[in-house]
């Protein structure tokens, strides 16, 4: 759909604003997963959160996802720009539950178990002066612009 | 085995409001210390030792304080928790009572917030959540979505909680708001992060509170009789990392908190007259309440609805307002919530009285940690 914002191929150029937390090409949050219990976690912890036995080793996890829960945020401290959609984002192929930012449909429009997909955006600029990238995710399937 | 408790020899506070940059946090603690030690007829020369609850006090605010009391000198700890450092100063004063470490102790809960925080609480600048744009009023607005798709409640009886504790603020000198507001202005209020709106969300506030605490030693030190108000036990637990995707309103680690509420205590969840419990969103109150056990799953929202939750209902929760109305200056609001135990079990809350409390629970949850189910949780159970 079209979209104003700034599209993840832009943002491809930079890298991750922290180590270890996605994959630019293809776009994908990295994670782990155990490998006694098969449990994953974002982002990558260095033991197994569900059996706390079992070693964990690095894992990507699949970029498409639905709306568990979610809010339009209204206010925020100075320097952050409203309104944004806040979700609990579900990604069932790996039973993964994280908190992101969704794009692509109205705040009106956003309902519980719509699927969304990952993509990347641009997240500040480093010290250094590289280009930053982040995650969010993007609305799929037959919603309000 | 669990500690033995600890007797609340004395209780003051400052009225949480909003203050000018000349109310500095020390003159708000000193305010709140002296009126706790009035309060017991006991003199600066009969306190052991200073807990001090807060978050955005600073470096020593605890010596700072305790420099300007006349306390100093004497062992001095900051304790940080995020909205339960208050409560956690308590906790750690009641273990060193228990371990006759000391007799006699002053615990302080106190925060400046209007002049260094805006727009709502966040957490650490390094959590992950917070990165993506997490803020405090946007979890427990998802807390409300989900609530309401899985239970069948509605937004007016999420509301009711809001309705009901500026309800009860209306007799206590201590809230900064004392007024009582309708349904309608909580869901015309506007919104913060939807579905809540500026009446679900508790204001950010100065104030200060305090509690001379003391073991049977002390008390004999201070030449009072054993009969008043003791903490029975504190319980104190932190969010776990969760993984799969289950209820975001399973409250764990409330359930966990509860648990070591009774098992320090050794008072049972039936036994409870009234709970002070952390409403920094009306929905929290819900959802925790739920997570102790004290309200049947899923049924929170209808029992604040029904007035079941309300001074005279079944189970009294919030009669001081909560933080909803009496403000919530995080670090003083842990002890706050133990000086309105104190009143109410004492029988001096005038027109806030729980009839015939004898035994009552505190509950705060401070901060978020990415990916658990929370910050830390404390629990203080008293008795009369
Ligand atoms: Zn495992």
């Amino acid at each position: 759909m079209p979209s104003a914002e700034t599209s993840s191929s832009t943002a491809v150029r930079g890298r991750p604003f922290r180590e270890g937390l996605l994959a630019l090409e293809p776009p994908r949050l990295l994670g782990s997963r155990c490998t006694d219990c098969g449990a994953a976690s974002f982002p990558a912890r260095a033991f197994c959160p569900s059996c706390r036995t079992g070693a964990v080793e690095p894992t990507e996890l699949s970029p498409d996802g639905r709306v568990h829960s979610f809010t339009v945020v209204r206010q925020a401290p100075a320097g952050v720009e409203v309104p944004y959609t806040l979700a609990w984002v579900d990604l069932p192929t790996d039973r993964v539950r994280l908190m992101a930012q969704v794009v692509g449909v109205v705040p009106e429009a956003v309902a519980l178990d719509m699927p969304v997909a990952l993509e990347l955006t641009p997240f500040g600029t480093a010290e250094d002066g590289a280009e930053l990238v982040g995650y969010r995710f993007r609305a799929t399937g037959e919603v309000a612009p | 085995m669990s500690p033995a408790p600890a007797h609340v020899a004395g209780a003051g506070m400052v009225r949480f409001g909003k203050y000018p940059a000349e109310v500095t946090l020390e003159s708000m603690a000193l305010g709140a210390a002296r009126a706790a030690l009035a309060d017991a007829g006991a003199g600066l020369g009969s306190v052991d030792g200073l807990y001090v609850g807060h978050v955005f006090g600073g470096p020593v605010a605890g010596q700072r304080i305790a420099a300007q009391l006349g306390l100093d000198g004497r062992p001095v700890s900051n304790h940080e928790n995020y909205c339960a450092s208050g409560a956690t100063a308590v906790r750690e004063a009641w273990v060193a009572l228990a371990a006759g470490l000391h007799d006699v102790v002053l615990v302080i809960g106190v925060e400046k917030m209007t002049d260094r925080v805006a727009g709502g609480v966040r957490p650490d600048p390094g959590d992950l959540d917070a990165a993506v744009g997490y803020v405090m009023a946007a979890g427990h607005a998802m807390s409300a979505r989900r609530y309401l798709a899985d239970h069948e409640a509605t937004r007016e009886q999420i509301a009711a909680v809001a309705v009901k504790n500026h309800a009860h603020s209306v007799h206590n000198p201590w809230a900064q708001y004392r007024k009582p507001i309708s349904l309608d202005q909580v869901l015309g209020a506007r919104p913060i992060a939807e579905p809540l709106g500026l009446l679900d969300c508790s204001p950010i506030s100065d104030g200060a509170a305090a509690v001379l605490l003391c073991n049977p030693a002390g008390l004999r030190r201070l030449g009072i009789a054993p009969t008043g108000p003791r903490v029975r036990g504190v319980g104190l637990v932190s969010g776990s990392v969760q993984t799969g995707l289950g209820d975001i309103n399973a409250e764990d680690v409330s359930r966990r908190a509860g648990k070591e509420a009774w098992r320090l205590s050794g008072v049972e969840p039936g036994e409870i007259d009234l709970v002070e419990m952390h409403d920094c969103f009306t929905i929290a109150e819900i959802v925790r309440m739920e997570g102790l056990g004290l309200v049947p799953h899923g049924r929170g929202a209808a029992w604040a609805a029904e007035g079941m939750t309300a001074l005279g209902g079944r189970l009294p929760v919030n009669p001081s307002g909560g933080l909803l109305s009496r403000g919530h200056p995080v670090g003083a609001t842990g002890v706050a919530q133990v000086c309105e135990l104190t009143w109410q079990l004492r029988g001096t809350a005038g027109g806030r009285q729980v009839d015939g409390a004898r035994t009552a629970l505190a509950y705060c949850k401070g901060g978020t940690v990415n990916g658990t189910d929370g910050g830390s949780v404390t629990t203080v159970v008293m008795t009369a």
